[in-house]
């Protein structure tokens, strides 16, 4: 029904010559494995480019991100964890060993030994250690100068809510994330640190309904006054600095669903978003038949792999934020098990997944942004959680949360030790154990019912799924906060998906 | 790109003696470790070392040009140039004419653009600004950081003389190419976003002149999403009714328009499809449909009607989001 080229309605311009050129690519690579195979992931040849990157080492071109060391180590890592691989324990040891080199004396992680700190690469290096460390002396976790991580947090602080991503540094929300996904996991959560927060973050959504990288604050005095204490934040006009941008939608609404799971989501600080125009802009998103259904990351830009993820994983994210889930099952067609009866998602998973194994593949192993690109590190880990999203439906379930909150023990200091106690928190620290608290039992009980995965090209092509906030397999995201809270997490118990 | 046929290495300048160069991994085989080159390797070796006596000096500036010229993401460099700038009092216009030419060749680095603004928060000289970023975006149309600081120059000089005339510059860009959604969006900030320029108090006549901008854009390519996203982005933000719209967007969904038998009547308030256009627009099928959602009541077997053919024939793709909204909307 789809015609194969999107129509320029004979008025065509430079977008739509890229546009065309682009869909004729893809088409080539649909038309190719026309043998009535179902498309299927490479897995071997992707595991043999993650280890060779690994263990052998990055290629000098890679010399551009050399500043960006601890992702180079958290995109082989998590990839390898989502093709359901898992390091030996000399590897592991020395890829703790490697990443403790990052820590900055005045806390949080550098791109690299003696690198400055910087919000990206904290998160980088704290999720590479939720894969591959573990408690006690050399496991990497208690290693992590956690009261110093929160006061170099506290000195990035903007009068506005955002934070810096490094001293002398920019300003966005892709920072933001990365703090709150490090906060969380360390458990050094405080109103204080976020404190004005999700007001920055709403004032980055644009008139599409996606967010952009960040806002202009406006303060009430003239523009060069001194006291900047003295200038009180004006709700407007409060513009957006860029245009809607998939990488920074995904991170600004994990954002605020961190801090709606912190703060409890009765709270009325919360501000208001635009979730419908959201809905529409992150639908709008998906290229069409001719794209082979991927994700593009703006409008009227090309599709791209790594938006599998951004886009793609931020779906979850929205019955979070008040959207009603699809629909309810009327519980009519009982028994019948076709792909639209377990499929609540309002994205097109089957399409994402014809995307991703048929134009993202590269044959040498590792996967691409599009064809006829080379494959690198970033596209490998974002398509593959691309795919784990596709395949895999979490939602919070209230079963789930009920069994860990039954298995919650208090620890009087919520899982601080008086050592690494905040100073600015020591006094107060009871009053957020019960925030402490929220955040564990919120973040933790994403859950995926049996009988909701969609695997195109059948069992063999199946990942592990991976947490919609965190970005880390469920098993590595309970480990490290089991640890941080002092918590032991309870064993899911099966369950059927019930028609409600 | 400058080939060298000599290597001139730190650690063979006999003016570099006095510096110990610090290795980055020491007693560690580290895993994914990057395979420098030999240049490299020697400028961040001794990078290191200057980090730790903490010398800040024109050698030092030299230094951290050659290391930002290899790898401009290399933040620690742009920060301690920074700080060595402020050390030293360095000539800020010189800075700036240094990275006008470091921009031009990495247009995708966020340090680039940022170590320029923190130039220009110190120096005002915002006037020539905008001119270079004309040029900047002549490489590339829709390069986010160079827009984004374009918006940042704007909003935080907010000079009327900046803004003077910038939109003309958004009409020349989407002159060039009426579907960079970048300029759309510029716009949008423009006009919308970044508080009222004199001249455009007038809010009311403003959103008409812009509905009407947006529905001679559409129907130019009825098809652009970006332009059909600006027009419900003035909707919103100006409080009109999307049904006061309806008459202009029917033919665009291929629906029988109240004007219909008009056919000879040029009207310039609601201009026609181009000849060539794919219709129905999907887009305008989606705007129906939310007219007639709003208008609720027997209305909404109509919508459901639109949803159902852009579920089964449209626009196949967003199958879901379309029966979602089918679905929800009897909720409401
Ligand atoms: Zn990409």
């Amino acid at each position: 029904m789809t015609a194969l080229f999107s129509s320029d309605d004979c008025y065509p311009s430079a977008t739509s010559d890229l546009q065309a050129h682009t869909e004729h690519v893809l088409s080539e690579r649909r038309a190719k494995p026309r043998t009535d195979k179902e498309p299927s992931l490479d897995k071997n040849n992707h595991i043999q480019f993650l280890a060779r990157n690994l263990l052998q080492g990055f290629p000098s071109r890679y010399t551009s991100q050399d500043a960006s060391q601890p992702w180079l180590s958290f995109w082989t890592l998590h990839s390898l964890s989502i093709l359901q691989v898992s390091l030996d324990p000399g590897n592991k040891q020395k890829a703790i060993d490697t990443i403790l080199t990052w820590q900055h004396p005045d806390g949080g992680f550098g791109g690299g030994p003696g690198q400055a700190a910087h919000l990206l690469p904290t998160y980088a290096s704290v999720c590479a250690l939720a894969i591959s460390g573990r408690p006690g002396p050399g496991g990497g976790w208690d290693q992590i100068k956690r009261d110093k991580v929160y006061a170099f947090f506290m000195s990035l602080k903007q009068p506005d809510g955002s934070f810096l991503v490094a001293h002398h540094a920019e300003v966005d929300v892709r920072g933001i994330y990365c703090l709150l996904v490090t906060a969380t996991l360390l458990n050094i959560l405080t109103p204080e640190l976020i404190a004005g927060t999700a007001e920055f973050l709403a004032s980055c959504q644009t008139y599409e309904g996606g967010f952009a990288s960040s806002s202009q604050p406006y303060f009430s005095a003239t523009p060069d006054s001194e006291t900047e204490s003295a200038k009180a934040l004006l709700d407007k006009p409060r513009p957006p600095l860029g245009e809607a941008h998939g990488g920074y939608t995904f991170c600004a609404v994990a954002s605020l669903v961190l801090i709606q799971s912190f703060e409890g989501q009765e709270s009325t600080r919360l501000p208001q978003i635009n979730v419908r125009n959201l809905l529409r802009w992150l639908v709008q998103m998906q290229g069409t038949a001719a794209e082979l259904g991927g994700f593009k990351g703006r409008t009227n830009k090309l599709v791209d792999g790594c938006y599998s993820w951004w886009v793609g994983g931020a779906f979850s994210l929205l019955s979070s934020l008040g959207l009603a889930p699809p629909h309810e099952h009327s519980g009519a067609e009982e028994g019948a098990e076709s792909w639209d009866d377990v499929d609540d998602a309002l994205f097109n998973r089957e399409a994402l997944q014809t995307y991703i194994l048929m134009a993202c593949q590269h044959h040498a192993g590792g996967l691409v942004d599009k064809p006829p690109k080379g494959p690198d590190a970033y596209h490998t880990m974002y398509c593959l959680a691309g795919l784990a999203s596709a395949q895999h439906t979490l939602s919070p379930s209230a079963s789930r949360k009920a069994e860990i909150r039954r298995a919650w023990k208090n620890t009087g200091t919520g899982g601080l030790s008086a050592s690494t106690i905040p100073p600015s928190q020591s006094d107060i620290d009871d009053e957020f154990g019960d925030l402490r608290k929220n955040v564990f039992l919120e973040t933790l009980s994403w859950h995926e019912e049996t009988g909701t995965q969609c695997i195109l090209g059948g069992a063999q092509n199946k990942v592990n799924a991976t947490h919609p906030l965190f970005n880390l397999t469920v098993t590595h995201s309970e480990g490290i906060m089991g640890h941080f809270y002092r918590q032991t997490i309870p064993p899911v118990s099966i369950r059927m998906k019930q028609p409600e | 790109m400058t080939t060298t046929t000599t290597t001139d290495l730190y650690s063979d300048d006999p003016q570099w003696v006095d510096v110990t160069p610090i290795p980055q991994y020491d007693g560690i085989n580290p895993v994914a470790p990057i395979l420098y080159t030999d240049e490299y390797k020697d400028a961040t070796d001794y990078f290191r070392g200057v980090l730790k006596s903490g010398e800040k000096s024109e050698r030092v500036l030299e230094l951290t040009e050659r290391v930002i010229r290899m790898n401009p993401a290399h933040y620690t460099a742009w920060q301690y140039r920074y700080q060595t700038i402020l050390a030293l009092g360095t000539p800020l216009d010189e800075e700036i004419t240094l990275m006008n030419d470091i921009a031009m060749d990495h247009l995708k680095t966020y340090q680039v653009w940022h170590h320029r603004r923190l130039i220009l928060t110190q120096t005002k000289q915002a006037a020539q600004e905008l001119a270079f970023l004309v040029k900047v975006l002549g490489l590339d149309n829709k390069n986010y950081h160079t827009w984004a600081y374009r918006q940042w120059i704007l909003s935080h000089f907010s000079d009327d003389d900046l803004w003077r005339h910038e939109l003309e510059f958004v009409d020349s860009m989407l002159r060039d190419d009426i579907r960079n959604n970048s300029a759309w969006h510029h716009r949008f900030f423009v006009l919308f976003e970044a508080g009222v320029r004199a001249g455009d108090e007038d809010r009311e006549a403003l959103a008409r002149q812009e509905i009407l901008y947006s529905k001679e854009r559409i129907s130019l390519a009825p098809n652009n999403a970006s332009a059909w996203n600006y027009l419900r982005g003035v909707l919103d933000r100006s409080g009109t009714e999307y049904s006061s719209l309806a008459g202009f967007v029917e033919p665009y969904a291929g629906l029988p328009g109240p004007t219909a038998s008009d056919a000879d009547t040029i009207d310039t308030e609601n201009p026609a499809p181009q000849p060539g256009a794919r219709l129905p627009s999907v887009a305008a099928l989606e705007f129906m449909a939310d007219v007639y959602e709003k208008q609720g009541g027997e209305r909404l077997a109509d919508a459901r009607k639109l949803w159902t053919s852009l579920a089964r024939e449209h626009d196949t793709i967003r199958q879901k989001y379309w029966e979602y909204r089918s679905t929800a909307a009897g909720k409401l």
